[in-house]
This record gives structure tokens, sequence and C-alpha cells, in this order.
């Protein structure tokens, strides 16, 4: 049975890392974004053995870490939600692809090795990166910022919805749950044969509140039109920022160590 | 079975994320003009954490001491109707890559095609609500949720399979990577398809209403607008693909050439002639021509020892770096408070 609270935890404990105060935090959002989508797609342009010309990468997690303050036990922790269909995917490699890379002493360590490895240090930078924005910028940012790049309303109002929805539906599914427990004895998890009436409750009421959040939402005025709100201008040093960054992550693609 | 960056090339990954863009300015376009828009949206977002939710909860399989859960597609169309599912299945999975990991940025497109315009908007429309049609009972329900989530989890596996064989990083060869994917997704596929047969069925005996939403007149299996998003979204990926495969050596060939290998069999039709004439301007053109990699001056592995020695400093200068930074910013934090 899934620890439930543990669940709402966790997808607070990212909520909080963002409202902190570093300098990372105080990056505007646009400039956090960009450089985000640019390392992802430097990163996986790599090709399949290029295990050693992407450690210079590892530059990019360590130091923002560092200067976003952020906790590896909460960032570091979901690093692992990829890992199996990675290695999945990636096991293969070891089998099917069995040349000779290079030996180290006596031992050879062939191509399929290493372009696991490869997968593997790749995964990790793509998830930090992403993991990374978000850590650092408050949820309501991230999705003005989407706005302002004209992302359509209605994407980004049900993106705000969900976000908003996934905590108190978490709240719901522990009472259940838990009713459940202190009715059915020592058992493993909810049986197969009722998911009907469980998964079927849980609707009903989600559907049921959304008519009333509805509701509520008409009476405070709400259409489907953009609120107002300041836009936060882009300081010069940070455009020189966001091009530095990205002049960095792209002039190390040409790079190669060794 | 999401797609993770790690898997994907940016070729692959850009192209399917430009067709999933397509695809939602087209389905947004749609809901924009439905009058009732303004009440989609609080019912979108509250269903797409419903599967969150849902998601959370593992049901235990008599007899396998294994576990399943609901999938997201099927289930959210059958409660929204197709086109405002598609869309919140894609918030759906922007959540899961930005803060639970699950996906990717860049995979984020492959995962919106695969999780959500199929079974979305082309397995619900074309196959689950002609069946849910005719008059709602519990067998049109069990049996239109069962076959409907079995063949999106199926052409969704197809789509991971082959997104990634395109993007050229993995090793196995399509029939061995399709020959363990889909199997696997058939088995998920039915128990998905029986939570989801129970969830409908249990809304339908309770809230017969709630359905309604689904019903055919509110989504007309094909509007001509879906039909030219998802046509111009296949000449997009027919484009992306076409000019990534001619540009990267790798991918479908490579993955060709090692499945004829692993067989004995030659590739296919004479390597003479036009072929191999292709082949030569081909292998003189490439950046890594075919099989040159292992003991070859370009080896794209890098010198080896220098190159691991090398890899070994980088690591540690960088985390060293970190944790440089870290012990400033905590001193520095020290002397302000005293």
């Amino acid at each position: 049975m899934p620890d439930v609270s543990a669940r709402v935890r966790e997808l607070r404990a990212l909520d909080n890392l963002s409202l902190g105060d570093t300098i990372i935090h105080r990056l505007h959002p646009l400039v956090k974004l960009i450089i985000t989508v640019v390392f992802i797609v430097v990163v996986a342009s790599f090709n399949r053995y290029a295990f050693v010309s992407l450690t210079p990468y590892l530059f990019y997690p360590f130091i923002l870490m560092a200067l976003a303050e952020l906790p590896y036990t909460v960032v570091g922790a979901r690093v692992l939600v990829a890992l199996p269909f990675c290695l999945f995917a990636g096991i293969g490699n070891v089998f099917f692809d069995r040349d000779p890379a290079f030996t180290l002493g006596s031992l050879t360590v062939s191509l399929g090795v290493l372009s696991l490895a490869t997968i593997l240090l790749k995964m990790y930078l793509c998830v930090m990166a992403a993991l990374i924005l978000v850590a650092t910028t408050p949820f309501t940012d991230l999705t003005f910022q989407l706005r302002r790049l004209k992302v359509p309303m209605i994407f980004i109002m049900v993106f705000e919805m969900t976000y908003r929805y996934i905590g108190v539906l978490f709240e719901e599914v522990r009472a259940i749950i838990t009713a459940y427990r202190l009715r059915s004895g020592a058992t493993k998890g909810p049986h197969i044969t009722h998911a009907g009436s469980f998964l079927g409750q849980l609707t009903v009421r989600a559907l049921d509140r959304a008519e009333r959040v509805h509701v509520a939402m008409r009476c405070r005025g709400y259409s489907l039109r953009a609120s107002d709100r300041p836009k936060r201008p882009l300081r010069a040093s940070e455009i020189i920022a966001l091009v530095l960054v990205c002049l960095a992550i792209i002039g190390l693609r040409f790079f190669t160590i060794g | 079975m999401h797609m993770t960056d790690a898997l994907v090339s940016p070729a692959v990954g850009l192209a399917m994320d430009v067709v999933a863009g397509a695809v939602i300015a087209g389905t947004v376009a749609r809901i924009k003009k439905d009058q009732f828009a303004d009440k989609k949206v609080p019912l979108m977002g509250v269903a797409g954490a419903l599967i969150f939710a849902g998601q959370m909860i593992n049901f235990a399989i008599p007899g396998t001491g294994s576990s399943g859960h609901i999938g997201g597609g099927i289930l959210l169309a059958a409660l929204v109707g197709a086109v405002p599912a598609f869309l919140t299945m894609t918030v759906v999975l922007t959540i899961q890559c930005l803060f639970f990991a699950d996906g990717g940025l860049l995979a984020l497109g492959c995962n919106i095609f695969n999780l959500g315009v199929i079974p979305c908007l082309i397995i619900f429309p074309l196959l689950v609500a002609p069946i849910f049609s005719g008059g709602t009972s519990r067998t049109r329900l069990t049996v239109g949720s069962l076959l409907g989530v079995i063949l999106s989890l199926q052409l969704g596996a197809l789509g991971v399979v082959l997104q990634t064989l395109f993007s050229g990083i993995v090793e196995l060869p399509f029939t061995v990577f399709l020959a363990t994917m889909l199997p696997i997704h058939l088995v998920i596929g039915v128990i998905e398809g029986i939570i989801t047969a129970a969830v409908l069925s249990f809304v339908y005996a309770m809230r017969p209403e709630l359905l309604g939403t689904a019903t055919p007149q509110n989504t007309p299996p094909s509007s001509k607008k879906l039909l030219i998003t998802l046509a111009t979204a296949t000449v997009i990926i027919a484009g992306g693909l076409t000019w990534f495969a001619s540009t990267n050596p790798d991918g479908l060939e490579w993955a060709i050439s090692r499945t004829t290998e692993k067989t004995g069999t030659q590739e296919p039709e004479g390597a003479t002639g036009i072929h191999q004439g292709a082949d030569d301007a081909q292998n003189t053109t490439a950046g890594f021509p075919d099989y040159s990699l292992p003991g070859n001056p370009d080896n794209p592995a890098g010198a080896p020892i220098s190159g691991l020695v090398g890899a070994g400093l980088t690591f540690l200068v960088a985390a060293g770096s970190g944790l440089v930074i870290s012990r400033i910013k905590k001193r520095g934090r020290v002397t302000v408070d005293a």
C-alpha cells in the first residue's frame, strides 16, 4: 500500500523549496526556462558513447544545487523514478553491443556498457535540470511565464487547477484508504474487485467538487481571460547571464575531453 | 511507459514536440468554441488531479502478488469527452515530467502522443465511443473500456519502441524490443481495462448523468479540424523523421542492419548498383560511417584511459565546486547571524 501522506509531502516539498530566496530563485523565470530547455536538448544531442564528453555538464546540477541551496534528499530521490525504464531499455546495449571500447588493465569495457552508462548519465542530467527549474521557480511564476509565451489560456488554467487539486484529492484518497484499512484487517491493499467502488466513489466526489469549484469561481468573477499582473522586466544582467550560460552549454558540445 | 529524455534524440524529441504543440493548439481552438468552455476548465482540472490520485491506489491482483492501477486516457475521455480528455492528459504528463521526474521535457511530445493522442483522439472516438453510444449498459462499458485500454497501450508501446529506435540510443533490435514491450503492456492493459470498466460501471450505476459528457453528440468521432490537425502532425512527423534519417547514420538503418546481422540475412536487395553507390556516398559524407566505431581514429568513445581519467577528474571538480559554494554560503550566513 503506498504511503499517500509521503506523496503529499513530496509534492509540497518542491513547492516549499521554490519559495526560497537565493540568487537562482530570484532569476527571471524566462531565463531559467530557456536555459533548462537548451541544456536538455544539448545533453540529449550527444551520441551513444559520449559518456566522457558529457561529464563536464555535471557542473550544471552541482553548481545550481549549491547556489540554490537545494537539499539532495528531496531532489535526488526523484531521479530514481526514471531509472527502471532507462535500465530496461538500456540494459540490452550491454548484451547486443559487445565490441570492446577500451581496456582497463585486464578488464575490457564494451561499447554496450559505455552506452548504458551514457544513458544513465543523460538521465541524471536531464532529470536534475527539470527538477532544479521547478524547485527554484514558484508554480505561479512558471505559469505566468507560460502565459507570456502565448501558451493558450485554457491549457494554463487546467494546468494550474490540476496542480492545485492533486493535493486536495490526495487527502481524499488518504481518507478512503484509511477507512478501508480500518475495516479490512491486515490486507496488502484494496482488492481489485473493489476497484470500482473505490475509484468510482473518488470519481463521483471529484466531479461533484469540480461543479462546486466552478460555481465558486463564477461567483468571484472568473472568466477565461488572462489575469492582469505586472510583468517582471528582464534585467540587463539577466540577459547577459542567459547568453553566457547558453553559450557555455552549447560551446561544451564541441569540446571533447581526452 | 513514459519516454525519458535520455532515450530520445533531439531530432525525434523536437519533431514530436512540434506535433504535440500543433494538436494542442487544434484542441484548444475546439474547446474555445464550446459555449460551456468556462465550465469545462474546472472539470478538466479536477479530472487531471483525479488521475494522479487514482494512480496512487494499487489494487492487489489475486494469485499474482502484484498490483495494478488506473491508466488515464480512456477513463478521462469517458468522463469529460475526448477533446478535453486529451488536454487534461497533456497537463497530467507535463506535471509528471516537471514535478515527479516521470518522462522528460524533451520527451514530452513523445509522451503526449503515446499516452494522449492515441487513447483520447484516436482509440476513444473511433472505437470506444461507437461501442458506448448504442445505449449505455454494463456490458458495453466493460467491452469498450477493455478494448480501448488494451489497444491504446499496445499502440502506445509501439510508439515508444519506434521513437526509441529512431533516436538510435539503445541497441535492442526492433523485434526483440517490440516482443518485450507488447506482451508486458498487454498484461498491464488487461488490468487497467478491468479497473477502468469497474470505475465506469460504478459511476454509471450511481450517477449515469456524469457519463453524459461523453455521448456521441458531444464528441463527434471525426471533426474536420481534428483530422486536419492530425494530418498536419503526420506530415511534420514524417518530415522531421525523414530529415533525421537522412542526416543521422544511426536510427532505423542501423536497427535494420543490426537485425539482419543477427539473423544472418543480407541487407534486402543486392548491395550493388544504386544501393552500393548510395552507401558509398553516405559513408563518405556521414560523420560516423557504419561500424567504424571501435579501433578507429575517430572512435566516439574518445581516447580510452585519458578520457576516463578526465571524466573522473571533471566529476570531482564539479562536485567539489558545488561543495565549496555550499560551504561559502553557509559560512556567510553564520557571520550574518552572529
